[in-house]
């Protein structure tokens, strides 16, 4: 009874959406199929009357194409969770210039208005998104369209046939049931794969998200990479050298006290030795920062379980000690796992974490699991979101899921070679 | 005693050499690679051996993995390793076998020429020599270790100084303590711990390094 229940409510909704989709889908011939009516309503005599059902097609169905497909996607995801990516291009700003002319990155215009507007015919005009949008404003009636307009059809059919007494009509209007019953959880479902194959973004306009993706990763590199050269510079300047300097100064005063004051040049001796010692603890701390040593001596793995003997927290590892990557990726994920350790001690004041290290066949796969409060998230600016970007130079994804109150799971994901 | 000592920087060798022959000990062999200290290791048999970790020619861990493939071959082959960086996990590995004799510094531990040949004697002698930069972390407060939380301050010092290698009175010394304090503070720390008291104070310090090395 129960499945009874459950199938009939399937069965309903899916005529629900059946005839959502039909009316999607079949707008556009409806408009078309109204500019023939209009011209045959003129009729052939009139010679003008081909005008106005050629102007409705060349207008409606462009103005149309968009807020369908947009529909389309929005059904798509909202009913089966496919995410069918749009790919519209975006307009750049327009810029007032020093002449009082507004820029539009086309045409230079008088008024802001005339350029956004100049603006918005050209970008779409230039999109390929548009051309696919139209293209699939002829694909989608024949596809899902018609078979989207079954269940409804059937449907109509029985009401009719099943209203009359005569048994054709009768037996035709029980055929029309049939179909509207059996169809109706199903018809719909064709929407998916039609939008999927036909209103997917082309290999030209992945590429073009690409290329802009990668161009914004390149002005990210490039400022990190600076902004790391100025810390080295900086540490370097203040800490080291100066500290060199000052051991210089200390030797050559030294040097002239030796035969005078034995005793103060003993003390100036002693003093330089501890700034030696000072600047070697200094330099090392700034190397660790740079090229952690046991990474280069001992892979990925083993330096990952020497953080976690240094960690305050208590680590488990599971990592493959064989486990060697380019050196580049090592060190990316190295860093990330120390900065993920860091944030379960300094943030979530966990006990104990739990880091294992895989390689899946694609890539690195580092899952990082601690027992404290949670509440973690990559905000702008924030450590997160800058090791996703660190991570994104290589194609890699950082995952978070962190409820209030515990526990943090953090996966790290980077597609690459296992040398 | 008859040295071995193996570093790939000329100009460390060289001082290396002339500190300890300051000291009146005999270098007998030097090398400047992983597999030159293993072979060197193995021909000279040597009382004690100076190892640095990073050689050529991968500029990996070759001196330290010499190190460890000769104290296999020959157990309780003295061996004091020097780096510029310290890990728990390299001490762990030098400890693992529980023979004894082996040390690992950091290389500004020569500034201190006299305790840097003390630890080189020590070592010789079967001992070891802990950098305070390892120990220090292994007794972190953070430490998951329980047993190390009911230690007080005087006893939590004076086991870190003994797990790096020092002696009963060399703890005195440093912690400006009377001999009998020394070994008051000890024996109630090891009752604590639940280690067997024990004189010899090589066997003493390794069996805190096992116990602190088993967390």
């Amino acid at each position: 009874m129960r499945q009874l229940g459950s199938w009939a409510a399937r069965a309903g909704m899916g005529f629900v959406r059946a005839c959502v989709v039909a009316v999607v889908g079949m707008l556009v011939p409806a408009v078309w199929a109204g500019a023939v009516a209009l011209g045959i309503w003129w009729g052939a005599g009139n010679p003008w009357s081909w005008l106005a059902p050629v102007v409705l097609v060349t207008v409606g169905t462009p103005a149309l194409s968009r807020p369908v497909c947009r529909t389309v996607r929005f059904l798509v995801a909202r009913w089966t969770g496919t995410v069918v990516p749009a790919g519209y291009r975006e307009a750049p700003p327009v810029m007032r210039m020093s002449t009082g002319h507004w820029w539009n990155g086309f045409t230079y215009e008088s008024s802001s208005r005339d350029a956004l507007m100049d603006q918005k015919w050209r970008v779409r005009w230039n999109d390929p998104a548009t051309w696919r949008d139209l293209r699939f404003m002829g694909i989608l009636p024949f596809t899902a369209g018609v078979v989207a307009c079954l269940p409804p059809a059937g449907a109509v059919v029985a009401a009719f046939g099943l209203s009359r007494s005569d048994p054709a009509a009768r037996l035709a209007g029980a055929l029309g049931l049939v179909v509207a019953v059996a169809g109706a959880p199903y018809a719909w479902r064709v929407l998916d794969p039609v939008a999927v194959r036909f209103l997917r973004p082309s290999a030209a306009m992945a590429m073009a998200d690409r290329v802009e993706e990668l161009t914004a990763q390149r002005v990210d590199t490039t400022i990190a990479q600076a902004a790391e050269i100025r810390r080295i510079e900086r540490d370097l300047h203040d800490g080291a050298q100066a500290r060199m300097v000052a051991l210089g100064l200390s030797l050559a005063t030294a040097e002239k006290l030796m035969e005078t004051n034995p005793e103060q040049a003993k003390a100036l001796m002693r003093e330089a030795r501890v700034d030696a010692a000072t600047s070697i603890t200094e330099l090392r701390g700034l190397i660790q920062g740079i090229s952690p040593p046991v990474l280069s001596e001992r892979g990925l793995a083993e330096a990952v379980r020497a953080l976690a003997l240094d960690s305050p927290l208590d680590v488990a590892v599971s990592a493959d000690p064989r486990l060697r990557l380019d050196a580049p990726i090592e060190s990316a994920v190295y860093f990330g796992v120390a900065e993920l350790l860091t944030n379960a001690l300094k943030h979530a004041r966990a006990s104990r974490a739990r880091v294992s290290l895989a390689w899946d066949g694609v890539g690195i796969v580092v899952e990082i699991e601690d027992d404290g409060g949670g509440g973690a998230e990559a905000r702008p600016g924030g450590g997160l979101a800058g090791l996703r970007r660190r991570l994104a130079v290589f194609d890699g994804t950082l995952e978070i899921t962190s409820p209030a109150g515990g526990p943090t799971r953090v996966r790290m994901a980077v597609p690459c070679e296992s040398l | 005693m008859r040295i071995v000592v193996a570093e790939d920087l000329y100009l460390l060798r060289d001082g290396m050499v002339r500190l300890i022959e300051a000291y009146g000990h005999q270098v007998v062999a030097t090398a400047a690679t992983g597999p030159e200290t293993l072979d060197a290791l193995r021909t000279w048999r040597p009382d004690v051996s100076v190892v640095d970790v990073r050689m050529p020619p991968t500029q990996s861990d070759e001196g330290l993995r010499a190190a460890l493939a000769a104290r296999a071959e020959m157990p309780g082959l003295p061996v004091l390793i020097l780096s510029q960086h310290v890990h728990q996990m390299y001490a762990r590995e030098l400890l693992a076998d529980g023979s004894g004799g082996v040390g690992y510094l950091l290389k500004e531990s020569v500034f201190e020429a006299d305790q840097f040949i003390g630890a080189l004697e020590r070592v010789a002698d079967g001992g070891t020599a802990m950098d305070p930069a390892v120990i220090a972390k292994l007794l972190s407060s953070n430490s998951p270790n329980r047993a190390l939380k009911g230690l007080t301050e005087r006893e939590h010092s004076v086991l870190g100084l003994m797990a790096e290698g020092l002696s009963n009175q060399a703890i005195g010394r440093r912690l400006f303590l009377s001999d009998s304090a020394v070994s008051k503070y000890t024996t109630s720390m090891f009752g604590k711990l639940g280690i067997a008291a024990d004189d010899d104070s090589n066997r003493r310090i390794l069996a805190v390094l096992t116990y602190l090395n088993s967390l």
